[in-house]
């Protein structure tokens, strides 16, 4: 199923750290491996379209798995 | 009649006092008795009485060094019969004391340089577990981003992993993640290097299922759950979750159960009211995590199907291992929070149970969960049992003595069964609510001649103003808000701070205002008025029993003043209730 996210990119730190996504309304989605080094600078406002991952387990815990397949940056 | 109510008053103190008594306080042992004579007896004299005694007790008193002489300190072998005939005896006048030489152990504090850093081991009280076992012949499975043997973990026992991942035996780290959290479990100890681990005796199973970003596949997971059980794992820690619920998996947790194996998972980081998968499924011990404080960690999940709660560290204070760093793969000792953190540190007593003689699973989840340190104000379910405490499990453990299956257990693991509902044991303090319903049923009974005969209106409202359906409290529905059943569960008084889940009483609603409502609105009814009057008597009794054990009020704190509110609220609610039932005839 694919979803639309908006937010801002961050830096989690749990563990030795993870690449999130945190929307408006205060979501949390945890970016899945693979996801653009483009994308992954904290303080950066995207929209990502993506699917999330029901079958993946991280260790950071921190919400939704969310696997990019496409994202463009946002003012 | 003041009699009844004065011995009513008296049984429910002396239960209360019962049910607190701590035991006598703890004593050492000795095997020696100290003798510290005079400094003004003379020598040939003490000398003397100390052949004396070596005569008469076949002893055989020395001094206790050569720094002795001038005290004139002497020890002599023997146990509590010969400490009373010595104090009874006419040497005692000789001297300034008579007494146990009682035994100082030193606890087994590590030489690891940076012991001292780690706050998370002192305050799970291992020092004192460690002089009973270390863990050695268990197998620890940590299933993670693999492990890499960082300096600190040359020491340690690894027994055959593997990486499913990459489908190769050697499950190297390639995160740093699974090795802190192997760290934490068994990291070298009394090495002279870097920390210490919790049962660093230990073996540990390296299983990579997350890739070096940090996820992994629930079919991974799961295959990785069956290798552990199928290759001698004792334990497995599972420092990870997400995702839903997967049949495959909780069949593997199944699986590994039935061999016998503990299985602890981190309850998770978002901060929600429901522990993640794979920490929710039955047999699995959910942790929650703590700071350095015991306060619960910012991030952590609680409520439903949290069983225990362990250091993870916050931004005051978070867990020092060895581990490999994220971008350059070089060891590092790195500071990480998380449940993730809180995890291993249970995984790790649980071997040092498992080594001191409890086998079945399920024990050591009720040794874990029954030594644990309680935290008495959880009506959120922030710690589950309560705090970790590493020595009083292992000590518990060998007592040997786990016969008992209470009441809450079976139902939380019938209600585990469909994966929906979730009960905790701990959320009602049992004796005050007892006290509360016998309390009203008592309050009532002062009232009888008055009573038209005993109602399902006049007990409803008893039960409602005195205790509510209290045991609905500790009801939880996975990923749903637990405060509708905190409101069920709730007496009228306690309405007040049932939605926020505090423990002190809302004034307002703490008092005679909602009786006096209720009263005036249904007096006119012929049956509901009797619902009304019992939830008069039901709250004055409610009030009365919280005032004695509990007195705690918002805005009026926990002292003098909150107990003369609840005190003259419930005189209040008992006159109204007297007062409501005036001119009925009487049927007695």
């Amino acid at each position: 199923m694919s979803i639309n996210v908006t937010g801002t990119i961050e830096r989690k730190g749990l563990g030795p750290g993870t690449w999130a996504i945190v929307t408006e309304e205060g979501e949390t989605y945890e970016l899945y491996q693979g996801a653009p080094d483009e994308l992954l600078k904290s303080g950066v406002k995207a929209k990502i379209k993506g699917e999330v991952r029901d079958d993946v387990m991280t260790f950071a815990m921190i919400g939704p798995v969310l696997e990019v397949k496409s994202f463009k940056v946002v003012d | 009649m003041r009699k009844v109510f004065i011995l009513c008053l008296f049984i429910i103190g002396l239960g209360f006092a019962i049910f607190n008594f701590k035991g006598l306080a703890t004593r050492g042992t000795y095997d020696s008795i100290v003798l510290d004579f005079r400094e003004d007896v003379p020598a040939a004299q003490i000398a003397g009485k100390l052949s004396a005694i070596a005569q008469q007790y076949h002893v055989n008193p020395f001094l206790n060094s050569e720094f002795s002489i001038k005290d004139n300190v002497y020890i002599v072998k023997g146990d509590a019969n010969l400490l009373n005939a010595l104090k009874k005896s006419d040497i005692a006048k000789a001297t300034e004391s008579i007494e146990p030489n009682y035994i100082y152990n030193a606890y087994e504090v590590p030489n690891d340089p940076h012991y001292t850093k780690q706050w998370n081991l002192r305050s799970i009280n291992v020092e004192a577990a460690w002089e009973e076992t270390k863990g050695s012949g268990m197998t620890v499975a940590v299933i993670d981003t693999g492990v890499s043997r960082v300096p600190d973990l040359k020491d340690t026992k690894f027994v055959k992993g593997y990486d499913f991942v990459n489908d190769k035996e050697e499950a190297d780290d390639d995160n740093g993640h699974g090795t802190h959290v192997a760290g934490t479990i068994a990291q070298s100890t009394n090495n002279g290097y870097g920390v210490a681990g919790i049962a660093y005796e230990a073996s540990i199973m390296p299983l990579k299922v997350l890739s070096g970003s940090g996820g992994g596949t629930v079919a991974d997971i799961s295959e990785a759950i069956k290798f552990a059980a199928d290759n001698g794992a004792d334990v497995i820690n599972m420092s990870l979750g997400g995702g839903g619920a997967s049949e495959l998996m909780q069949e593997a947790v199944d699986y590994a159960y039935s061999k016998g194996v503990v299985i602890v998972a981190a309850a998770g980081n978002e901060n929600r009211n429901s522990s993640s998968y794979p920490a929710r499924y039955p047999h699995v011990i959910s942790v929650a995590a703590t700071g350095p404080a015991g306060e619960k960690a910012p991030y952590s999940n609680f409520g439903a199907g949290v069983d225990i709660s362990a250091p993870g560290g916050s931004e005051t204070g978070k867990i020092l291992q060895e581990t490999i760093d994220y971008q350059t793969g070089e060891p590092v000792f790195a500071e990480y929070q998380g449940t993730s953190m809180a995890s291993p540190h249970v995984a790790g007593v649980a071997a040092l149970v498992k080594a001191s003689g409890v086998e079945n699973p399920d024990e050591i989840e009720t040794v874990l969960t029954k030594s644990a340190r309680v935290v008495t104000e959880d009506p959120l379910n922030h710690f589950g049992a309560g705090h970790l405490d590493a020595a009083a499990a292992v000590k518990f453990a060998q007592k040997g003595q786990i016969t008992f299956r209470d009441f809450f257990r079976w139902l939380r693991e019938n209600g585990y069964l469909n994966l929906r509902f979730w009960f905790d044991g701990g959320a009602v303090a049992l004796l005050p609510k007892i006290a509360m319903v016998l309390g009203s049923y008592i309050l009532a009974w002062f009232l009888r001649n008055y009573l038209p005969g005993w109602s399902w209106s006049l007990s409803g409202g008893l039960i409602f103003g005195s205790s509510g359906l209290f045991f609905l409290r500790g009801f939880y529905v996975f990923d749903l808000p637990q405060w509708p059943f905190r409101v069920l569960g709730s007496s009228i008084p306690e309405l007040g701070n049932a939605v926020q889940g505090t423990i002190a009483l809302n004034p307002i609603f703490a008092s005679v205002l909602i009786p006096l409502a209720l009263i005036a609105l249904l007096l006119g009814n012929r049956s509901w008025k009797w619902f009304a009057i019992g939830s008069g008597i039901g709250v004055a009794s409610c009030l009365l029993v919280s005032a004695v054990m509990m007195p705690n009020v918002m805005w009026l704190g926990e002292g003098l003043l909150a107990r003369s509110f609840l005190i003259v609220n419930a005189i209040l609610c008992y006159g109204l209730s007297w007062l409501s039932m005036q001119g009925e005839q009487k049927t007695a």
